[in-house]
């Protein structure tokens, strides 16, 4: 008996660019059947860095290949009357669509939404895109750098006399396609609850605002924009840290997370380093802090000596240690301390492969060449019945064309070879 | 409030909702948006941080006037148990009996000690959901490491891979896991397990371990890594394809009010992103009379990446003088992805896009009045998300919860409350 899936009878299909993939990949994992409709020639993304083996081409995008496992991949001419003919059959065998096309784009080509809804109606339509559907800047054009800098959170991050700065990882993408699969899955239980379809409607720039934190709950409350902070300390014990080999970040004193400062004394002290703070005025000082002192700049400022003397302890004795010293014995202290990890620290992270996170699969290239061995970075969750898993890599450029269109919808082989010959497919 | 058809996709699904601070919180927060009746479980003996941080309202103390909090816990009910108490586990195990989803980021330690695991709970609910959020999962060499999102954001890569190259990694300013892609992924794997669950009359439980979640959104890099052996470093905010791709000051303005600083003038910038050869050649045209727009070495994408910091100190100084807003809508009017770096004045005071789409959501609150909150994450056409109501006041519902839902009488409820685990 194979292991069930959450997902199982669901038909997704994924027409989204680059900045929707997140959200299918989420639902294929989960057992979805996500099948990418892709322009003949292709994903424009498949042409994405990095490459496998630094070889560029249509089929060795790691990144394509990273968001679209576990797809299959059918390809079609939307702008072509017999592709939308043969799109619109595809779309009636689908619980959902997903798609990242600029509102009126897909009409614009002559896709008639509308009436593939309505032929459909317990069809999901799932929109991501920039803006939402509608208001004066819905036409606008987005890239990530884009979306999270109108959402709020680019004037957050970075140096104060430099730059905003954008969050690595595409992450206005990602939080797309989180809010993209939530909507969509929401949708699901309505619509197989009631036989109910419905329009999911993703903005990226409202799903990134509440990565905001406090800022507009600033303005509202206190009629003040928070900016970015760099290094500026609030406290002592809380900040980047330069290690031996690297950078600590360190999160200690924050009344409710992990052990106290002192035991941050006691670590140094056990190692000879601690100096002057084994004297009592430091214990005193950081016991009493809470929430309110840390939110009080008045506060603060008072204890500002004994702070600055802390601060210049900690520094030194941190930078005595390497990276992963200080993780992991911070760590066992119960003070919350982790190492500004770089791919490798985490790809060669001992607690990640003892939880067996990583997958391993072989990835098909074009005709001819040998499957790439890939290890990816596995599901984001662990579900005990229906586990979301990676079976397979990502589709190369309409590998499931004949499977798709003449096993599963129907069409006549003969018809394919002529759909193909004019381009339509 | 009831949606066009009267029904919302949450409709009947009760959430025993022990979690606090953010990653927890915001993913009852969505399944209340959509219809669930989300109760927090909370206690004097172990206040969420969130009560007592910042933003607070002017003039107002105590637990129920940060927005910090109240963001993340419109809608639900607010139910006051001690779980240090004796008999506590009684009254919470009789919950998760009545309840389809437990929810949780306490550390593995806690979930122990409390006797709330799944096997204790599927004891007394065998068709539960009970998913968990820990650190870094509840199994591992690091199983009992502790976080939060600005723990997770050096740990997973985002910090390494995020900033000014030449600069100290500090982060990216928030702590920014905990708020769209921990709760995301969990709410998706709940609302997974629901559908397995209607399908089967199977629960399940989840373990979402914090650090693979995080991870996973950052595929390519990993993957750069493990296939390549290439280990990437941050470019602050440059691309590896896209060129210009960076964010220029331009003039600045006067501030909305005044800054905790003192200052008046609010920094402007914009955020630009080229993607091709058209959209460079509609910024040549818009810019017809600059330097770059003449420059030969920017003519080809290999050139203005081989002249980068050059092609970007010109572009600086074009934009610097400029307006903003005008710049964006010019750059948009031309095809060219761009917007201005909005800070929270904008977002909430200027952003017009945003007012007509009403995204965020104005709730009466009984302590801080009038007040925002963000809409729901993701907008469903024929059952909208809506916020039912503000955040509950401290315990707000304790006495509703237990005689309602856990069916106490008066009298059992005083004897509980006396005894101080109702509390």
């Amino acid at each position: 008996m194979t292991t069930p899936t959450a997902l199982d009878g669901v038909r997704i299909l994924d027409l989204t660019s680059e900045m929707g993939w997140y959200a299918g990949k989420l639902l294929a994992d989960l057992g979805a059947d996500v099948i990418k409709v892709e322009p003949p020639g292709g994903d424009p993304g498949r042409g994405l860095p990095p490459f496998y083996a630094d070889q560029p081409g249509r089929e060795t995008s790691l990144r394509f290949w990273y968001f679209n496992a576990n797809k299959r991949s059918v390809t079609v001419d939307l702008a072509q009357h017999d592709g939308r003919h043969l799109f619109a059959q595809l779309v009636d065998t689908a619980q959902i669509v997903l798609e990242s096309h600029k509102p009126g784009e897909l009409e614009a080509l002559g896709v008639d939404v509308a009436a593939l809804r309505e032929r459909n109606p317990a069809l999901i339509w799932t929109s991501i895109t920039g803006f939402g559907l509608d208001g004066p800047n819905a036409g606008w054009e987005v890239a990530d750098i884009v979306a999270q800098a109108v959402s709020g959170i680019a004037v957050l991050a970075g140096y104060p006399d430099g730059p905003p700065q954008r969050i690595a990882g595409n992450q206005a993408y990602i939080v797309a396609g989180v809010s993209a699969a939530q909507g969509a899955l929401l949708a699901l239980l309505h619509a197989e609850a009631t036989g109910e379809g419905q329009l999911v409607e993703t903005s990226i720039q409202e799903a990134l605002s509440i990565c905001q934190e406090t800022a507009h709950l600033g303005w509202d409350f206190q009629r003040w924009s928070r900016e970015r902070i760099g290094e500026q300390h609030r406290m002592p014990g809380i900040g980047t840290y330069q290690t031996l080999d690297g950078y600590i970040y360190s999160a200690v004193g924050i009344p409710g997370f992990g052990a106290p400062w002192t035991e941050l004394i006691a670590w140094m002290a056990d190692e000879g380093k601690a100096e002057d703070l084994t004297e009592p005025q430091y214990a005193e000082t950081f016991a009493a802090f809470d929430m309110r002192t840390l939110g009080d700049p008045a506060q603060l400022a008072a204890l500002a000596p004994t702070l600055e003397r802390a601060q210049e302890v900690l520094t030194v004795f941190y930078a005595g240690k390497t990276s992963i010293e200080a993780y992991e014995q911070g760590q066992a202290r119960r003070l919350l301390i982790g190492m500004v990890a770089s791919p490798a620290d985490i790809g060669d992270d001992e607690h990640l492969a003892a939880r067996e996170w990583w997958v391993e699969i072989e990835q098909s290239r074009s005709l001819g060449s040998e499957p790439a061995a890939l290890r990816l970075p596995g599901p984001p969750y662990r579900l005990s019945e229906t586990p979301a898993a990676i079976r397979r890599g990502a589709p190369t450029i309409g590998e499931h064309n004949r499977e798709v269109w003449v096993d599963e919808v129907g069409i006549p082989f003969e018809d394919l070879a002529v759909y193909a010959g004019e381009g339509a497919i | 409030m009831t949606t066009a058809n009267g029904t919302r996709p949450l409709d009947g699904v009760r959430v025993a909702d022990f979690s606090w601070f953010g990653a927890g919180p915001i993913a009852g927060r969505t399944l209340a948006d959509f219809g669930a009746e989300v109760i927090r479980i909370e206690s004097e003996a172990r206040v969420d941080g969130l009560r007592l941080g910042q933003p607070q309202k002017p003039g107002k103390s105590g637990y129920n006037v940060c927005a910090y909090f109240n963001n993340y816990n419109a809608g639900k009910a607010s139910l006051l148990l001690n779980m240090g108490a004796e008999g506590a586990r009684d009254v919470a195990l009789r919950l998760i009996e009545r309840s389809d989803v437990f929810l949780s980021n306490l550390t593995p330690r806690v979930i122990e000690r409390w006797g709330l695991t799944y096997d204790e709970l599927r004891e007394v609910n065998p068709a539960i959901i009970a998913a968990y959020q820990p650190m870094q999962g509840t199994f591992g060499p690091h199983r009992d490491f502790l976080g939060f999102g600005a723990v997770l954001t050096p740990v997973t890569g985002i910090s390494h891979l995020s900033g000014d190259p030449h600069r100290k990694p500090v982060g990216v300013g928030t702590n920014y896991p905990d708020y769209a892609i921990n709760p995301g992924h969990t709410v998706i794997a709940i609302l997974a397990a629901l559908r397995h669950r209607r399908r089967t009359g199977q629960g399940q439980r989840i373990e979402l371990a914090q650090l693979e979640s995080v991870a996973a959104t950052m595929g390519p890099a990993l993957l750069d890594y493990t296939a390549n052996n290439r280990n990437q470093t941050r470019k602050g905010n440059r691309s590896s394809w896209m060129t210009p791709h960076a964010i220029y000051r331009c003039r600045d303005v006067a501030r909305g009010a005044p800054h905790p600083d003192g200052s008046t003038a609010r920094e402007r910038w914009i955020a630009l992103a080229v993607r091709n050869d058209v959209e460079w050649n509609a910024l040549c045209n818009l810019a017809a009379d600059t330097l770059f727009a003449q420059d030969e070495r920017f003519a080809t994408l290999l050139g203005r990446r081989e002249h980068e910091d050059a092609l970007n100190h010109q572009i600086g100084e074009w934009a610097s003088d400029r307006e903003a807003t005008e710049l964006a809508e010019t750059l948009q009017a031309a095809g060219i992805p761009a917007a201005v770096v909005q800070d929270a004045e904008d977002v909430c005071e200027h952003d017009q896009h945003l007012k007509q789409r009403r995204y965020y959501q104005y709730l009466n609150h009984p302590e801080t009045d009038i007040s925002l909150y963000d809409g729901p994450i993701v907008k469903l056409h024929n059952t909208p998300g809506s916020l039912i109501a503000p955040a509950p006041l401290f315990g707000e519902h304790t006495y509703a919860v237990a005689t309602e839902i856990l069916d106490y009488t008066p009298e059992e409820v005083a004897q509980l409350t006396a005894a101080g685990v109702l509390a």
